[in-house]
């Protein structure tokens, strides 16, 4: 069973969601919190820790979103990159052989 | 296909459908943020007494006028990125034609030699054990996995839509004109879709089906069939 923040955002199976909302409100703690000790104005603390909320979910979103699309990329690499080697092993594409050929003929 | 009182997304099966709902938790994200914001302000307005004594106030209009500006260019720059995705053409191994009838699909193999049918859904009454109603039907698309396949799509008599959610295609088909679409499978699988443009008395029940297979078993059903 799915847990939907405020109704739509499916923190369990969206790569990332759970993450970027933890961060987020440890963030939103941490610059709230920080910001009343120093000063003691109230209400500013709470606009500051709904800020901190936004920006560190946000910002910690992107970095996890950036780095999973970089990983998705190389995964479909090694995909590909697997399925020519079991395709090609041992005939004329194969690069390792090329390579091995070339090494013969140079010594 | 979608189970009973599912709300989101399919699980993809083309690498489009991937990149569509990788940007839609992206929105969403982006709305979780917008909303969480609102409601705060929302429950700062409610709290306060109103009174009349703001005339100027230009910092805030300022960052009420940038902040959004830079959401629309979160959003918008992804959204851009896969609408150009969408519209590339990757030289098709197989093109194939889909075209609407009151009220079934008829495909046509152009690349091979007559090879069409027509797909009429399977009715309740002679489903067998364990199909899916509404869903299934007598004669399935075959196309091979993992290969780019060009659809043509049109309609006989009125609109129709070639919709198959899994995919990430919906298409119109229109009477009279040829709309192109263009897909890659990256799995083996069943592929559920259903006519998405209202055509008449039964547009609910001229269903799309797609079946996925390695490359060998495509060729051996292609000369079953046109056999």
């Amino acid at each position: 069973q799915s847990f939907k923040l405020l109704g739509f955002l499916d923190v369990q199976s969206v790569p990332c969601a759970r993450e970027s909302v933890l961060y987020g409100s440890v963030g939103s703690l941490v610059v709230g919190l920080g910001y009343f000790l120093a000063t003691s104005r109230v209400r500013r603390s709470c606009d500051f820790a709904v800020g901190g909320f936004i920006c560190t979910t946000l910002g910690y979103w992107f970095y996890c979103r950036y780095n999973l699309a970089q990983q998705r990329i190389r995964q479909r690499m090694l995909k590909e990159a697997v399925r020519n080697k079991i395709l090609y092993e041992g005939s004329h594409f194969d690069p390792a052989r090329k390579q091995t050929g070339n090494e013969r003929s140079d010594s | 296909m979608a189970n009973h009182s599912q709300l989101g997304f399919q699980d993809a099966s083309s690498p489009i459908m991937e990149e569509l709902v990788e940007f839609h938790d992206h929105a969403l994200m982006v709305a979780l943020t917008i909303c969480s914001l609102v409601l705060y302000l929302l429950t700062l307005m409610l709290m306060e007494k109103l009174s009349s004594n703001t005339v100027d106030a230009q910092e805030v209009e300022l960052i009420w006028t940038i902040l959004p500006a830079i959401v629309l260019i979160l959003l918008a720059l992804p959204s851009l990125q896969i609408l150009y995705m969408m519209d590339e053409i990757d030289e098709p191994d197989l093109t194939l034609k889909a075209i609407g009838h009151q009220w079934y699909w008829s495909y046509e193999y152009t690349d091979f030699k007559d090879l069409s049918f027509d797909s009429y859904m399977i009715p309740t009454t002679d489903l067998p054990l364990g199909h899916f109603r509404l869903l299934e039907v007598d004669h399935r698309v075959v196309i091979p996995m993992e290969s780019p396949i060009r659809m043509i799509i049109t309609a006989d008599d009125v609109l129709h839509s070639w919709a198959v959610p899994t995919l990430g295609v919906k298409t119109d088909a229109i009477p009279g004109r040829l709309n192109q679409t263009s897909f890659t499978t990256t799995r083996p699988g069943i592929f559920y879709g259903q006519c998405s443009e209202i055509c008449g008395a039964n547009h609910s029940f001229m269903p799309i089906v797609v079946e996925s297979t390695p490359l060998t078993y495509f060729e051996n059903w292609s000369s079953l069939i046109s056999s």
